[in-house]
């Protein structure tokens, strides 16, 4: 090819780095134009801050970023700029979260579209780098809107979607992008850069209806109430912005691949689900060894698929009822605990399972929980997926709840 | 700093409240007289927010009235600083990138002693570490966690009786840690350009001090003392005498610090006894005459620091012997 020609092909192609997780998501950031940024170290997400301050040391673009004393004052930051009518970025891991739970409740009571990215890691104690998602998902019941990433290309993505979906007047709820801690946050995998014209035509600017501001007038927010008079109302306003969001998200996804150029399915993604007896279900990065196994697997002829899901809050109720409705067994392969929960299962598993219950036919359904931080390995993915084919079997399991990577746990 | 001119005469306060009616503070409440005015002083180019306490709780309202004429939003307990940050971050990225036109426009933050000598101290002390204009952090102190009944802060006096420390059998004193200077803290962060202790009276020394706070080139702090018919069990008629009193006999200190430089807003001489101020109050009632005599003695010693300070313009730290 004469070099010209060629020089003209690279043009029109997408750049491409290789770039982790978090410095992906700091992309994603700059391109949103986001206004403040509150920061606080805590591994594994704090290289998102670390490639924002640098940026902004740069003048790659403008915006204030603030290095707050916790992340309870992080979140605080965020809330109250998002209030004034800024675009916002927040984001912690780990006990970092619970350390700020008070304003992560009170972001999406108030209805603030403020994006935060979890780098999922282990609560304490003791100290861990290990990844585990009871971090983000202590927040489930809050009124944030939850997507899981499986590599930094989504990762990036799917902030850009977050702020979308969440200024959306439909839906202004404040939004977590989950993001494997140490095998997204700190790997680097190839991550096309989308073009600045794109984005600003899929993320329109932030235009809050009533900021806190002085040149718009007077409001009072979120005063103290006597609670038989708005409490539940208050509380409803929430759940529909929740139940409103599900069409906002496909509607942004069928744009983001319009302007932005990639597609992805909004919800839930499937692999090898067509013919499929069997399921793993999962969300995040590990999913890419779930369908490595599968791919392994389907060559013995085992048929197994792969189910991923996306998004958590709002969860894919009828869609994973509609797949999992044609397989005899699903397991599910969490990084969570809920000790003491049905069965002593771990989050997702139960959410999975109330998701199932009032559909027609289910499968069976075993927990695989990866919990403590211990790193699977493919063996543990293949052992889950012959125990599932047992199942499937017989119609039954005696064991539904495994440990696979728990010393001594062996099928 | 650029000069504004400060009040001298109450006629010349504007006659227009933004904190106004709506709210169902209790008769004679300290704090609630605090935030009219300081929004005086503010002025309708204003944004407030409001930490959980008493001028949280007692100035909502069951018919969802609001007592706010400018922007107001709750904060959390512990999160004052954060919020005011928060805010002026917002203001001036919006403004810095041509999102919003240009123009000052204040950020207010009014806390209680609890949610920041206490919860929010961390916050506080992040905000007051930025640059941002036009910021002012004013701690109303009525010297308890008076909305949930009267418990002991780390500004409760000592020997205030209190649901926490109340006085007992063989518990006599009842509050027995000294009360903390917020003010003399803030005042060692080198990024606040201006700290400031008032009380209602006289209250053209609280509103010019809220402008001089505005006008300073960054974050400033204002340590309020309000009386508390509730939490100090005085009749709601004696609020202004209070505080009055509270300077008077040296019990509250009024003093600036700016530029490095502090000077005394109020100076008693000759001061006048401790007990005239504690006996009108029926949460030191308990305190026996050698008790106000020990209080006495801490006071008149604590002066002779903040005369010492007057007279060098400087910073001291002063210390007494606890009793």
């Amino acid at each position: 090819m004469p070099k010209t020609a060629s020089k003209s092909v690279a043009k029109t192609l997408p750049k491409r780095f290789m770039w982790t997780g978090t410095r992906a998501i700091a992309e994603a950031v700059k391109l949103a134009d986001v206004d403040v940024i509150a920061a606080y170290p805590i591994r594994p997400y704090t290289g998102v801050m670390n490639s924002l301050a640098k940026m902004l040391a740069d003048g790659e673009f403008a915006a204030e970023i603030i290095g707050a004393d916790s992340e309870h004052s992080q979140f605080e930051i965020a809330k109250h700029a998002s209030a004034v009518g800024a675009r916002t970025f927040v984001g912690s891991s780990g006990v970092g979260l619970a350390f700020a739970a008070e304003p992560i409740v009170v972001t999406a009571m108030g209805q603030l579209p403020v994006v935060a990215m979890a780098g999922c890691r282990a609560l304490d104690d003791p100290g861990n780098f290990g990844m585990e998602w009871n971090d983000v998902l202590t927040f489930r019941d809050s009124g944030w809107l939850m997507s899981w990433a499986k590599d930094p290309q989504e990762a990036l993505d799917m902030i850009l979607v977050a702020y979308r979906v969440s200024e959306d007047r439909r839906v202004l709820l404040p939004s977590f992008v989950a993001v494997d801690g140490a095998a997204i946050t700190h790997i680097s995998a190839p991550v096309e850069q989308p073009s600045r014209e794109g984005v600003a035509k899929f993320l329109p600017p932030y235009k809050p209806q009533y900021p806190l501001d002085p040149a718009s007038g007077p409001i009072t927010k979120a005063q103290h109430i006597a609670p038989s008079l708005i409490g539940p109302e208050l509380r409803k306003v929430v759940d529909n912005a929740m139940a409103q969001a599900r069409e906002v998200i496909r509607e942004a996804w069928r744009d983001f691949a319009v302007f932005v150029g990639r597609e992805y399915p909004p919800f839930i993604e499937n692999m090898y689900i067509e013919d499929a007896e069997i399921a793993l279900v999962t969300m995040g990065a590990y999913a890419k060894d779930a369908v490595h196994v599968a791919t392994k697997l389907r060559q013995e002829g085992v048929k197994v698929g792969v189910v991923r899901l996306r998004y958590f809050r709002p969860f894919p109720q009828g869609e994973l009822a509609e797949v999992l409705g044609k397989v005899k067994a699903a397991g599910v392969v969490d990084f969570s605990y809920s000790f003491g929960s049905a069965d002593s299962s771990s989050v997702l598993f139960n959410e999975v399972r109330s998701a199932l219950y009032e559909s027609g036919s289910h499968p069976l359904l075993m927990d695989f929980m990866f919990v403590g931080g211990r790193e699977p390995s493919v063996e543990h993915f293949e052992q889950a997926v012959r125990l599932l084919e047992k199942g499937a079997g017989k119609g039954a399991v005696e064991k539904h709840v495994w440990w696979p990577t728990l010393r001594g746990e062996s099928p | 700093m650029s000069e504004r001119p400060l009040i001298r005469a109450v006629r010349n306060v504007s006659s227009v409240d933004l904190y106004t009616s709506g709210h169902r503070t209790c008769a004679g409440c300290g704090a609630a007289l605090g935030y009219r005015l300081l929004l005086k002083a503010a002025g309708p180019k204003t944004v407030v927010l409001g930490p959980t306490g008493c001028m949280y709780v007692a100035n909502g309202h069951q018919f969802l009235s609001s007592p706010y004429s400018v922007p107001w939003y709750h904060t959390q307990l512990g999160a004052g600083g954060a919020a005011g940050v928060g805010t002026a971050a917002a203001f001036r990225s919006l403004m810095m990138k041509g999102k919003r036109k240009k123009e000052e426009v204040n950020v207010v933050v009014y806390g209680g002693d609890g949610g920041t000598g206490d919860m929010g101290f961390s916050g506080l002390s992040m905000a007051m570490g930025y640059d941002y204009k036009r910021f002012v952090y004013v701690l109303y102190d009525n010297e308890s966690y008076a909305n949930t009944g009267i418990q002991a802060s780390s500004t409760t006096p000592w020997g205030a009786s209190t649901t926490f420390t109340p006085t007992g059998k063989i518990k006599r004193i009842g509050n027995l840690r000294m009360k903390k200077n917020v003010a003399l803290i803030i005042a060692a962060h080198p990024g606040v350009r201006y700290v400031a202790t008032a009380t209602l009276y006289p209250p053209l020394d609280f509103i010019n001090k809220t402008k001089k706070a505005l006008e300073a080139d960054g974050p400033a702090f204002i340590h309020l003392l309000v009386p508390c018919p509730k939490g100090w069990f005085t009749d709601p008629k004696y609020t202004l005498d209070l505080s009055r009193s509270a300077l008077e006999t040296g019990l509250w200190v009024s003093w600036e610090y700016e530029n490095g430089e502090f000077n005394l807003s109020y100076r008693p001489e000759p001061r006048k006894h401790v007990k005239e101020y504690l006996r009108m109050q029926k949460r030191f009632e308990h305190l026996t005459d050698d008790k106000i005599e020990e209080i006495e003695r801490m006071t008149a010693k604590e002066w002779d620091y903040w005369k010492e300070m007057d007279e060098q313009n400087r910073m001291i730290i002063p210390w007494v012997a606890p009793p």
